[in-house]
């Protein structure tokens, strides 16, 4: 039974030429079940899917655009002076550009841009030359510039320097790619790479933590300090942090290459800026409080004796004026800045390690003063119990990770790291010879050449390729490895989590704790609940929901955000509202009648506790409208005081990297406005259908009820009905489903691919199956399902399979594999082309060997497109022509392939044939042992296909099932969900109409009909008005049919419910699992089966199965299972001495060769003899496992004797 | 027997330009290039050899 289009892009016929591939049906609106409003030639939306891979390609702009430039403006300069000649040279980067990928140089064809098509065709990498201008200046002369290349730099699909940015739909197909291609990912030789995005903890937001690791530090050290991770503009970052030691002062930590240096903070206060030790004490004892129990009251009677402690601290070491802070700093940390031999002055030294090491998001120096007393505030009322540590796990204080901001921080890593080494390589050269080298022009580009700057893109190269960083700063990030995974696309779903997922990071999956996986309330909207794998990566591997977006460094009109701007813009407006500024500063400003204002980690001022709300209202109300100063992404996160809360203040954020989301406005005109997880948790948002709050009345609603849910969380239709652990396995099971995976199938040459042939589009469908055009990609079939108990072939989740369904084509699916030989790998350097395809035979120097390849490889040594291939069959033929061997591709596996394609690729200029992709099908039937699955959780494996004549039928209809599947699927696992739509699906399709089976429909605006949800106890109805629908067309009310069994010719007793349901093909297939073997390798040491499916290996025969035929009893059988099917062996064991290696073979007098033992005497049956005893009377012959002989004789090598008595039993 | 007889040169293959789908004979030693229009990817052609499948 098909209902529903067929998708399908055409058989096995090649096609490449522009528009073939197909354009399905358009709409403008994506307006529920519109899909059959006509097809009309026009271009599909695509605005959602691009939004879903937005942060990938945004940043890559960032990072070629805007972040490059920003990188190398904060290099630092290589500075060198020459020892005799005096001349002094300063080398920096400016510049840097990466260009659209071109094919190399020396190509001849008509089209120079290298497309992405090519790329993934031949096994090249999209990548785009990177070059910079290098300036030289000599005794503050003239700037010299000098264009270099740092090599070719990998190339985001759709970013600002692709070839494919800004091309319409027919230019798209015509390029070779989806309609509806998202971009986002790279090509490194011929496969799909992601950056993936990683959990970061946020930046420029104090986070106050309790750990017991921090007791380890040193004496005295507490487990309670305060974090802060500063960004720099240019992406780069440092964690620094501040320890309360137990004796009331604080230390202040940072991190240079990979080595924490803790300081006391007095030092670091007092080097900042030119203040006095009164100033810092006021400063500091702002927040005393009086009364312990007031809400807010953020600090003790103990802040002043802490306040004296820390400047007492600085006194002792004989510090007393900032000069004297800045060369004591100075002086300690001048190796570690790499400054050893230069002439810095100490003091110029400690202003550069509080500019590039402390709180390095701000320049100002008093900003970073401000800064660094309020983190000593929040230290001191968390350390106090006023405050409670912040939960580092939480969303709300988290960021993440994206693409282009890890490049940029990678190539600036990079870059400095070729200065230093053009610096090093000068250096030594001056030492070497001072005369020959003085710095000169020729000198300098001389040694370019020698530090290969081309290195820089090539480590970006291997970045992507591997996923592994190499930096000997580590970049303040705490993985190595993890970066990078491959975009397969399986099916469409696959491919799309890819691209939302958002790993918590390498290191917390080693974590022992499960508290770093906990679902937590603050992630409601922005991570999806449902969609997380079980298993070991379970709440660390999330997904993004699929309305949350990530800001960018742009503005709302796509133009840079200036922070400078804002800054002044965002004071000017607090300050018109009563907030105090920082400066002049004056002192009694603190909780709780005053709270800090921060902006992107700057404390920009202090403002009057009550009038805060409205401060925040105002904000948000001018947040929205459009051409603001301020930002539409800007978080107000207004945290009140408590008593013993979080630590209060006003918190504002306007950096890139942050999650976002869109809630409605209930004020003014109900514009939408972007909030974060940070304020949200002090937000009041109404939810839809949700039960009226007993608290404040709600500022702000949500726009849709299943805007929580990630893309693939919100296909499963009717998830509302089912039980919440179904919706999680649909979700993985959903993205394993063999589908119809791209529509330029033609044109990729991916390692696996799988497809189904006749996909269909479900009946019941979601709102988010239309918006996110899965018909393009469907991923499954209509299948009529019985739910009943029929011939016991469907107990324990099997499913029966109607074997002429089957033979219609019902889930009939292949597999593409392909397969790149390339001989250009073997050749060695400074050799000729030797190897080449071609059929044996084809050079007339050798003699024709027999040739078994001659039917079915074609004379250029590949096969012919087209052909069946067996197993054993050749493919490919290659020749050594100078020794004329020839080398043939088999192919593996039991079942028979189709060559599909056969690309020529080429590999030079003047080459001949050097590389090929082979890519072959193999026709997948649906088979007993597959695995199929409804979308909700409900996987099952085919047991039988059963004749059509023998399955049951509908008394009125006349009807046969597709499927079988048992009742018993239903009571334990509450999927009311696949009830509803086995009912929904059959009046859809009686009427011939797709059915809304979007969850929590009764609860968003548009499909409510003003019942609560919480009231009606999620009863929306829909039972009922399906049942009205299919008593219409004459069926039952409740979806039950009166049947009878094909086999007995007799009705049920029982009224079998029937309907239809959108069924998966998983791509778990029996082909390609099954294990069994009679005869076959063994391990050469213990003679016993060797393990592994593909070498041919048995399956484990373990211990626990052991015992189990231990227990039954079955003797016999587990000898035949542990020793005669494993390494039986019959030794000869000497019965006198016992002995099972002293027999050896009795020397035969005749001939001399058996006399030396070179195994001739070694026939079968030949007399043994025991070495020992010397007699073979004791003689006898022992059935034993090959590995006890083994023992024995690893036994007799550590001089231990095993010893055996025989006895006739 | 001897000499440049022995076997008899290979017939060329025909292949399909991955850009602009022209037929490129090439014969063993060719390189891998479009004639039309310089693309360096070719297909090769379906087999003219009859493919049969099996029809149970």
């Amino acid at each position: 039974m098909v209902i529903g289009g067929r998708c399908d892009s055409g058989g096995g016929g090649l096609r490449v030429i522009s528009g073939a591939t197909i354009m399905a049906s358009s709409q403008v609106s994506t307006r529920f079940g519109t899909f059959y409003s006509g097809r009309k030639e026009g271009e599909l939306d695509c605005s959602s899917l691009h939004e879903l891979t937005k942060p990938h390609v945004e940043s890559y702009d960032y990072f070629v655009e805007r972040g490059l430039e920003e990188a190398v403006r904060r290099l630092q300069p290589v500075e060198l002076k020459h020892p005799v000649s005096g001349a002094a040279l300063r080398l920096w980067v400016e510049k840097p550009n990466v260009s659209p990928p071109m094919k190399d140089l020396g190509s001849s064809a008509l089209d120079q841009r290298l497309l992405p098509s090519e790329c993934r065709l031949a096994g090249l990498t999209y990548r785009g030359i990177f070059t910079a201008d290098i300036c030289m200046q000599w005794n503050d002369g003239a700037v010299i510039r000098h264009n270099i290349s740092y090599g070719k730099m990998p190339v985001m699909v759709k970013s600002s320097v692709c070839h494919l940015r800004g091309l319409d739909q027919q230019q798209m197909v015509a390029a070779k790619e989806e309609a509806t291609e998202m971009g986002g990912y790279f090509i490194c030789n011929g496969n799909e790479r992601i950056i993936r995005l990683l959990i970061m903890p946020k930046r420029n937001y104090v986070v106050g933590v309790k750990r017991s690791s921090f007791r380890n530090r040193g004496p005295s050290y507490s487990d309670k300090g305060v974090m802060i991770r500063c960004v720099r503009p240019d992406q780069s970052a440092v964690t620094m942090r501040l320890y309360y030691m137990n004796y009331g002062s604080a230390s202040l930590g940072f991190s240079v290459r990979r080595q924490e240096f803790l300081v006391p903070v007095g030092i670091v206060l007092k080097a900042l800026i030119e203040t006095n030790e009164f100033e810092i004490y006021e400063q500091l004892t702002t927040i005393q409080g009086e009364l312990k129990d007031t809400k807010g009251a953020v600090g003790s009677q103990f802040v002043s004796q802490r306040a004296k402690i820390i400047l007492e601290e600085v006194r002792q070491l004989a510090l007393f004026t900032r000069f004297d802070c800045l060369q004591f700093l100075g002086n300690r940390f001048r190796p570690v800045m790499g400054l050893e031999d230069k002439q810095q002055q100490p003091a110029t030294v400690g202003e550069q390690v509080l500019a590039d090491h402390i709180l390095c998001h701000l320049d100002n120096p008093r900003d970073k003063f401000n800064l660094l007393v309020f983190m000593l505030q929040k230290l001191f009322a968390l350390v106090d119990g006023m405050a409670a540590p912040d939960n580092a796990d939480a969303l709300q204080n988290h960021e993440i990770l994206l693409p282009g901001h890890l490049l940029t921080i990678v190539v600036k890593d990079r870059i400095q790291d070729w200065l230093l080494r053009v610096q090093g390589q000068l250096l030594k050269e001056m030492k070497e010879k001072p005369a020959g080298n003085d710095l000169l022009l020729k000198h300098v580009q001389k040694v370019f050449e020698k530090v290969p700057a081309s290195d820089v893109s090539k480590k970006v190269e291997y970045l992507l390729n591997t996923g592994n960083l190499v930096s000997q700063s580590g970049l303040d990030f705490n993985q190595v490895g993890g970066f990078t995974l491959v975009a397969e696309k399986l099916n469409f779903l696959r491919y799309l989590s890819h691209f939302r997922s958002v790993h918590r990071g390498a290191f917390f999956a080693t974590l022992r704790t499960t508290t770093v996986r906990k679902l937590l309330p603050e992630s409601w909207g922005f991570m999806c609940p449902v969609h997380t794998p079980d298993g070991s990566p379970c709440g660390l591997l999330n997904h993004l929901t699929a309305a949350c977006q990530i800001s960018s460094d742009l503005d709302a009109r796509g133009k840079k955000k200036d922070f400078f701007q804002i800054r002044k813009a965002v004071t000017k407006i607090l300050v018109n509202f009563g907030v105090v500024p920082v400066l002049p500063k004056l002192s009694n400003l603190s909780p709780p009648e005053y709270l800090a204002v921060l902006l992107d980690g700057c404390v920009i001022g202090h403002v009057l506790t009550t009038i805060i709300p409205s401060v925040v209202e105002h904000l948000r109300r001018l947040k929205v409208v459009d051409g603001s100063e301020v930002p539409a992404d800007m978080e107000i996160a207004y945290i009140p005081c408590t008593s013993a809360g979080s630590y209060p203040g006003l918190y504002l954020a306007t950096t890139p990297s942050r999650l976002t989301r869109n809630v409605k406005q209930l004020s003014g005109d109900g514009s939408l406005e972007l909030i974060g997880p940070l304020e949200q948790a002090y937000m009041e948002i109404k939810c839809p259908g949700g039960s009226e709050s007993a608290g404040p009345k709600p500022t702000h609603d949500e726009i849709n009820a299943t805007a929580f849910l990630s893309v693939v969380a919100s296909l499963t239709p009717w998830s509302d009905h089912n039980q919440s652990p179904r919706n999680m396995y649909q979700c993985q099971m959903g993205k394993q489903t063999m589908g119809f995976p791209a529509q330029a199938l033609q044109c990729r040459a991916d390692n696996k691919m799988y497809r189904i042939q006749t996909p269909q589009m479900p009946i019941a469908q979601t709102g988010a199956w239309n918006k996110y055009h899965m018909n393009q990609f469907p991923t499954g079939t209509n299948a009529i399902v019985a739910v009943l108990a029929y011939t016991g072939f469907d107990m324990e989740d099997a499913m029966i399979l109607n074997k002429s369904s089957v033979e219609r084509g019902l889930h009939y699916g292949q597999i593409y594999k392909s397969e790149t030989i390339d001989l250009t790998e073997s050749r060695q350097r400074g050799d000729g082309i030797t190897n080449v395809f071609a059929r044996s035979g084809a050079l007339a120097r050798f003699k024709e060997q027999p040739d078994k390849t001659a039917n079915i490889v074609d004379t250029d040594g590949l096969p012919y497109v087209g052909q069946t291939l067996t197993e054993g069959d050749p493919y490919c033929s290659v020749l050594n022509k100078m020794t004329g061997a020839i080398k043939i591709s088999k192919l593996k596996g039991s079942e028979a392939a189709i060559v599909d394609y056969v690309a020529a690729v080429s590999t030079g200029s003047k080459d001949p044939l050097q590389k090929v992709t082979i890519r072959t099908r193999h026709p997948r039937y649906p088979q007993i042992g597959d695995k199929f699955s409804s979308r909700h959780g409900q996987k099952g494996v085919c047991s039988q296909l059963w004749p059509d004549v023998d399955m049951p039928f509908s008394t009125v209809t006349g009807m046969r099932p597709d499927i079988i599947i048992n009742p018993h699927a239903f009571p334990s696992r509450m999927t009311i969900g696949m009830l509803l739509e086995s009912m929904a699906a059959k009046a859809g399709a009686l009427d011939g109409r797709f059915v809304n089976a979007t969850p929590f429909k009764k609860c968003s605006p548009e499909g409510g009909d003003g019942k609560d949800f919480a009231k009606t106890g999620g009863n929306d109805g829909s039972a009922e008005v399906f049942g009205k629908q299919m008593n219409a067309h004459g069926f039952n009310y409740h979806g039950t049919e009166v049947m009878y069994s094909g086999v007995l010719g007799t009705e049920f007793v029982c009224e079998i419910y029937l309907g239809v349901v959108y069924y998966q093909r998983l791509r778990h297939m029996v082909s390609d699992k099954y294990q069994v073997r009679s005869m076959g390798p063994v391990n050469p040491v213990t003679r016993q089966p060797v393990k592994g499916r593909k070498i041919g290996g048995g399956i484990r025969f373990g211990e626990m199965e052991r015992d189990s035929l231990l227990a039954h009893g079955a003797a016999y059988l587990l000898h035949d299972r542990l020793h005669s099917c494993s390494d039986y062996h019959t030794a000869n064991v000497c019965g006198f001495c016992g002995s099972l290696l002293s027999i050896v073979p009795l020397p035969t007098t005749r001939g001399t060769l058996g006399s030396l033992g070179l195994g001739l005497g070694k026939q079968a049956g030949g007399k043994k003899v025991c070495r020992v005893c010397s007699t073979s009377k004791g003689i006898e012959t022992v059935a034993m496992p090959f590995v006890f002989r083994y023992l024995a004789a690893e036994l007799a090598a550590m001089n231990i004797k095993l010893t055996m008595t025989l006895s006739q039993s | 027997m001897d000499g440049g007889m022995g076997a008899p040169p290979p017939e060329p293959v025909t292949y399909l330009c991955g850009d602009c789908g022209a037929d490129n004979t090439l014969k063993p030693g060719d390189v891998i290039q479009c004639r039309e229009c310089g693309y360096r990817i070719l297909y090769k052609k379906r087999t003219r050899r009859i493919v049969q499948f099996e029809a149970r």
